[in-house]
C-alpha cells in the first residue's frame, strides 16, 4: 500500500492512474455494482465499471427522492403513535 | 475494503426515524388533503435532507465523503437550494476538464473518474485511489440508506388508514 502511495502524484488534482491503480479501482467496485454482478462477466473495462458506478449511484439518488415523496405523504396521513411504534420494531427486531 | 456493517444500518434507522418524528410534529395539520402542492415538495424536501444527514452523522468524521456531505448539506440547511451547491464544484471541475482534454490516452477512464468526482461528495479534491475507495464506502452507506427508507415506507403503506 505504502510503494503505491509513493508511486501516485503528489497534487490532488491529478487524475493520471496507473496500472495499479485501474485493477484495484475495477476489483473493488465491481463487486458493488449489481447491473455487472447479474451479468456473470469476468472481464469488465474500467471506464464500463465506472461509468455503471455513476449510473447505479444516480439511480439510488432517485429512489431516495421518490421515497422521501412517499414518506411525505405517509406522515401527512398517519394518525397513530401505534404505527410509528410498529415500524420502529419491525425496522429494529 | 471497509464496508459499512449492520450496526450503520440500526444507528442511520434510529436517528432517521427521530428526525421524521420530530419533522411529522412540527408539520402535522388537521386536513392533510389542504396542503399544496408546493407545501408537500418542501416536506418532501425536508425528509430527503434527513435521511442524507442522518447517514451523514451516523458514519460521522470517519470518512472523507460523510465529512463533505455534512458541510454541504449544513448549506442546504441555511435554506440555499440543493442544486446551488452542486454549482460551486463547477469552477475546480472546470480546470480539471481543461486538464483532461490534454490527455487523450486514458480519455474513457479519465471522463469517469471526473464524473464519478462530481457524484462522490468531496471527490474533487481525493486522489484517485482513495477516491475509489470513498466511492466503495458510500454506495453502501447510500444502499443502506434506501434500503431502510425502502422498509418504512412499506411498513407505512402496509397500515391502512
Amino acid at each position: 500500500m505504502s510503494s503505491r502511495r509513493s508511486r501516485s502524484r503528489q497534487s490532488p488534482g491529478s487524475s493520471r492512474i496507473t496500472e495499479d491503480q485501474i485493477a484495484d479501482l475495477v476489483s473493488k467496485l465491481q463487486r458493488l455494482i449489481p447491473e455487472i454482478r447479474n451479468r456473470h462477466s469476468d472481464r469488465v473495462s474500467a471506464s464500463k465499471v465506472l461509468q455503471e458506478t455513476c449510473n447505479y449511484i444516480r439511480s439510488l439518488h432517485r429512489e431516495v427522492d421518490d421515497l422521501s415523496e412517499r414518506l411525505t405523504e405517509l406522515l401527512a396521513s398517519s394518525d397513530t403513535d401505534s404505527d410509528q411504534a410498529a415500524i420502529i420494531r419491525s425496522l429494529l427486531m | 475494503m471497509k464496508t459499512p456493517s449492520n450496526s450503520i444500518k440500526r444507528r442511520f434507522a434510529l436517528k432517521f426515524l427521530r428526525t421524521l418524528v420530530r419533522i411529522r410534529k412540527s408539520t402535522h395539520q388537521p386536513s392533510p388533503s389542504q396542503s399544496s402542492t408546493w407545501e408537500i415538495r418542501r416536506r418532501a424536501q425536508r425528509i430527503k435532507l434527513a435521511a442524507y444527514s442522518s447517514m451523514a452523522r451516523t458514519v460521522g468524521s470517519k470518512r472523507a465523503w460523510s465529512r463533505a456531505l455534512t458541510m454541504k448539506l449544513r448549506a442546504a440547511m441555511g435554506n440555499r437550494p440543493w442544486s446551488m451547491i452542486k454549482q460551486e464544484s463547477k469552477k475546480m471541475t472546470r480546470r480539471k476538464l481543461i486538464a483532461k482534454r490534454k490527455r487523450h490516452m486514458e480519455k474513457d477512464l479519465n471522463s469517469g473518474v471526473q464524473e464519478l468526482r462530481r457524484l462522490v461528495p468531496g471527490g474533487q479534491w481525493m486522489d484517485p485511489l482513495s477516491l475509489m475507495q470513498e466511492t466503495a464506502h458510500f454506495l453502501r452507506c447510500l444502499e443502506t440508506q434506501v434500503r431502510v427508507m425502502r422498509s418504512i415506507v412499506a411498513e407505512g403503506e402496509g397500515f391502512p388508514c
